[in-house]
């Protein structure tokens, strides 16, 4: 069985008389410690995938196993507790807290994880131990998702999702961003599963997951080139 | 469009603009209904002082014999005199079991000191078995026109019959003396009866007063009447009766509380606009950019903001104005708060021209914040307001210099890193506790400080059960001889200038200590023999003190008392008081006046030399009367106090959690629970509420003081507060915030962990 297994998922989002099918019975296998890419368009349903991963949202119909645990029955909490210690997100807009410092926004993992690590050591890794006590709104765009990757990490997670991380960064400080991501993955032996629309992305990638209309069109397993092998 | 707009921002927002109006109606209603209060007490009054001919001045007679029909007309030729009537009152005994007793009135001219007939047959002044009766005293004991009355009077009886039924300015408060608080028209009332009955009886028409309308000056007039009668006599001015001086009194405290309580209200509710107002406007940046964008002229988009706060304002206002009318209906009309105290015929509320101006005020004031928390954003360019500002950066606080810092929790630094970047919004939490803890100290305070005040006065000073009240007829030996049936204490009272002040010199003789004098700490004082006590108006409006020396002069004589201050005592009635040795080494002429005695007033054999007779329990009745009415009012204000803590709360609350709806989401993403979330949102607000307390209870206490010293000088009062109250409005206030708090923080299940995700900070 694979580590994350996903059987015969749908998600409908009903607003009033309209509903809007996202997902369409879908099935997935993603084996631990893959590298994986989801591409698609805006409105493919690959967030609504990440989603659903990261136990954000339940799903409509169908089952949803992590580590051969079913998450998609979880209550509130459950679910809750699910992301405090499995999962680690990457967003897009980072979203840190902005009244904490960069050292106190990865502390703050320290008050749900069970497993987490020392918040300075993650620090140290992702290069910011000079800016331990600045704000994020001190720090450029790059900087700042460092940070977020740091907190996701300080988790100490079995899987990493990453929607859009280098959507909001320039193309130089996006690469820097990715192999640093994908270098932390390796070293911490984490799954990661990165959404984006970035075709050059999804070369560095194990596996790369086509998601159109809520359906998933082809799964391709590849050999990854590096960052520095891709033309940015 | 843009008004379908204007009704779909104020549903976004609808909490917010919700507390506003609230707040803007309480702090208007009260606004309003304490300044119509004042304003009806002064016009119904004056009215009434109009209709029945007020007087403006007593001349009394005091010891000396009294006045005749030359004595007025020497009076009535002082040029700048109305008019004038020679003018008595006297406590008489009706007959019957339990001894009520009437005000006896009779006046020689109709224009002056008169009543207004509310039932029954005309006055008529040369009617010998006549009487015109207090319509409340009839209606209290059931007497209809046509009924018989008989009175007493030095042992004899006279039966007159009740012509009609009778309200006069006279008896506005009709209390036989000012140690009662209350009327009581089952007990005492008055009533009027001609100078040709007063003639048949006495046998000659000598009175003891002459009662005068005039305007002149008080000090020209005091001066003219004694060129006039060619010696020093007492006057007494409208400001020394217990109608007129208790009717502005209250007209002063509804001023006091028509300006002091709206303030703390609106003032809040400005504050609260101020904030909730920059917030939207910073929310609705975008949507000000877009129209901006799309051509609408600036004038279009500052009249769309501007008047949703006008619309706020007024929507407030109107509620507020209604809320005023009922808060002054509550305290003007007969049967309420104020229709035991007052008896005048008309009860028709009137408001200030001055609150319509103060109210447009308010609403332009809220208009106003609205155009101008708009109109800074539109001096930016289209292109500048569109982009998303950028939140204020976090700034380190003070604290995190220190070592505590870093064993606080997270949630501690996260929420205090909230309170210094939104510091406005931290603010205004902390002066809605505070106000609410301000409120309720102050409503519970006034209420136990009346309580100890009841205590003091009537449980210890009042040791007596009966006070008997001697008849002016008496002789020196039949009081000897009255004093020892009753085995009683006895009291007088001399009436003395002190300065040109008209005070009361009170005589005791207390072997049995059935009067006892409370001195300024609240300690009993027993009289020393050679020194003289001031009451603390005395003492504070002539800066006497122990040891100073008073000059006292007694009416109608030329004689001066030096006096030696031995103390300061709290007293109802502005008085000097010395014991009766005392009085008689410094030779003070006086006669006793009343009996202080253990004997029940039922017990006490009725005797031409008694006048009336008051039991300890008449006062205290009467004083639970007043406390019921006091209690009412402080139920008002506690509830005022709880909704604007919960308005006030809830509103800052909202607009905090919907700042932080993105770091709530981001939480939840994270894999924070509800509850603990929750904790940290009900934390901050728990540590605001703290702080409210800390500064709302001293500022509760300074508040009670100003009021103690503002409402009720008269009874010089000391500021009590009891441990009940300490309990209830520190419970009541966190009780509320944990309430608000929660009712907040329920609202983080709903967050939308996937949406929040998709905005940029």
């Amino acid at each position: 069985m694979a580590f994350i297994e996903l059987k015969g998922v749908s998600k409908i989002y009903k607003s009033g008389e309209h509903e809007l099918s996202a997902l369409d019975s879908v099935d997935l296998a993603i084996e631990k410690g893959k590298f994986v890419v989801i591409l698609g368009q805006s409105g493919a349903g690959k967030s609504t995938l990440l989603n659903l991963l990261g136990g954000l949202d339940s799903p409509s119909e169908g089952t949803i196993a992590i580590g051969g645990k079913d998450i998609s029955k979880l209550s509130r909490d459950e679910l809750a507790e699910y992301r405090a210690s499995t999962v680690g997100f990457v967003f897009q807009f980072y979203n840190l807290i902005p009244t904490l410092t960069v050292r106190e926004n990865v502390a703050l993992v320290k008050e749900i994880a069970p497993k987490a690590f020392p918040p300075e050591k993650m620090i140290e890794e992702v290069g910011l131990s000079d800016h331990m006590n600045h704000f994020p709104s001190e720090l450029s765009g790059g900087e700042q998702q460092r940070v977020s990757i740091a907190r996701a990490l300080a988790k100490n997670p079995e899987i990493l999702l990453c929607d859009e991380p280098t959507g909001a960064l320039d193309s130089d400080t996006g690469v820097m961003v990715l192999k640093l991501l994908l270098k932390m993955a390796k070293e911490y032996e984490k799954t990661i599963v990165i959404v984006t629309h970035n075709q050059n992305i999804a070369k560095m990638a194990d596996v790369v997951i086509r998601v159109k209309n809520g359906k998933i069109r082809s799964i391709e397993e590849q050999m990854p080139l590096s960052a520095d092998e891709v033309e940015w | 469009m843009l008004k379908k707009k204007l009704v779909r921002t104020f549903g976004q927002y609808k909490a917010q603009f919700i507390s506003m109006i609230i707040m803007i109606a309480i702090g208007i209603g009260i606004f309003v209904g304490f300044n119509m209060e004042w304003f009806t007490i002064e016009k119904d009054t004056s009215s009434f002082y109009e209709e029945t001919g007020f007087a403006d001045y007593r001349i009394v007679a005091g010891s000396a014999i009294g006045f005749t029909a030359s004595d007025l007309e020497k009076i009535r030729a002082i040029d700048g005199v109305e008019d004038a009537s020679l003018f008595l009152s006297v406590d008489l005994n009706v007959k019957g079991e339990d001894r009520k007793s009437l005000a006896l009135t009779v006046t020689t001219n109709e224009n002056v000191s008169f009543f207004k007939l509310m039932r029954g047959a005309p006055y008529d002044a040369e009617s010998t078995d006549g009487i015109w009766l207090s319509d409340s005293f009839a209606a209290e004991n059931k007497f209809e026109p046509g009924d018989e009355l008989t009175l007493l009077y030095e042992g004899k009886e006279y039966t007159l019959s009740i012509k009609g039924l009778i309200k006069s300015s006279e008896y506005l408060i009709c209390v036989p003396d000012s140690g009662q608080l209350m009327p009581d028209f089952e007990k005492y009332g008055f009533a009027y009866v001609s100078p040709a009955f007063y003639r048949l009886v006495t046998g000659f028409s000598v009175y003891p007063q002459i009662n005068v309308k005039s305007s002149i000056p008080e000090k020209t007039f005091k001066r003219l009447v004694n060129r006039a009668l060619t010696k020093t006599t007492l006057v007494l001015t409208k400001n020394e009766t217990v109608s007129y001086a208790e009717a502005m009194g209250e007209s002063e405290e509804g001023k006091t509380m028509g300006s002091v309580l709206p303030v703390v209200f609106l003032l809040i509710a400005v504050l609260a606009m101020v904030t909730t107002m920059h917030r939207i406007a910073a929310k609705e940046r975008t949507q000000i950019g877009i129209l901006k964008a799309l051509g609408f002229r600036d004038r279009r988009i500052l009249l769309h903001y501007s008047s949703l706060c006008l619309l706020i304002g007024a929507v407030g206002s109107v509620l507020g104005i209604g809320i005023g009318y009922l808060v002054c209906y509550f305290i003007m009309n007969p049967n309420g708060a104020m229709g035991t105290y007052f008896d005048m015929p008309r009860w028709t509320m009137y408001m200030p021209w001055f609150v319509a101006v103060v109210i447009l005020a308010v609403v332009a004031l809220f208009t106003l914040v609205g155009f101008l928390s708009v109109k800074r954003t539109l001096s930016e360019k289209p292109a500048e307001i569109l982009r998303p500002k950028t939140g204020g950066s976090a700034k380190k606080i003070l604290l995190e210099k220190t070592k505590i810092w870093n064993k606080m929790s997270f949630g501690a630094k996260w929420n205090l890193r909230d309170v210094s970047r939104h510091k406005s919004r931290a603010l205004m939490s902390l002066l809605g506790v505070a106000g609410c803890m301000v409120i309720l100290v102050g409503a519970m305070g006034m209420r136990d400080t009346m309580t100890a005040f009841v205590d003091s006065y009537y449980e210890d000073a009042m040791n007596y059960a009966s006070r008997v009240y001697i008849s002016e007829s008496a002789s020196a030996a039949d009081i000897e001889g009255l004093i020892d049936s009753v085995n009683g204490d006895f009291g007088a009272t001399v009436p003395v200038e002190l300065e040109e002040k008209a005070v009361s010199l009170e005589i005791y003789s207390v072997p049995h200590g059935y009067v006892r004098f409370i001195a300024e700490s609240g300690e009993e004082t027993k009289l020393e023999e050679g020194g003289a006590y001031v009451c603390a108006r005395i003492a504070k409006e002539f800066r006497v003190k122990k040891g100073d020396e008073i000059t006292l002069s007694p009416f109608g004589k030329d004689k001066k008392y030096v006096l030696k201050v031995a103390g300061v005592i709290r007293s109802l009635t502005e008085s000097v008081v010395i014991s009766e040795a005392y009085a008689s080494s410094l030779g003070v002429e006086f006669k006793v006046d009343s009996i202080y005695t253990k004997v029940a007033k039922s017990e006490v054999a009725p005797s031409p030399v008694i006048k009336s007779v008051q039991s300890k329990e008449d006062i205290m009745k009467s004083f639970d009367s007043f406390m019921t009415v006091m209690n009412e009012m402080i139920v008002l204000l506690i509830v005022a106090g709880v909704i604007l803590g919960v308005v006030v709360l809830y509103n800052l609350g909202t607009m905090g959690y919907n700042e932080r709806y993105l770091e709530l989401a981001t939480l939840k993403v994270v894999g924070f629970k509800d509850k603990k979330i929750a904790s940290l949102l009900v934390g901050e607000n728990m540590l605001i509420t703290f702080l409210g307390m800390i500064i709302g209870l001293p500022l509760g206490l300074g508040v009670l003081q100003y009021l103690l010293v503002a409402l009720a000088s008269e009874y010089e009062m000391k500021l009590v507060l009891g441990p009940l109250t300490y309990c209830v409005s520190i419970l009541l206030t966190a009780g509320v915030s944990l309430l608000v708090s929660l009712l907040i923080a329920k609202k983080n299940k709903k967050i939308d962990m996937v949406a929040a995700l998709k905005a940029p900070e």
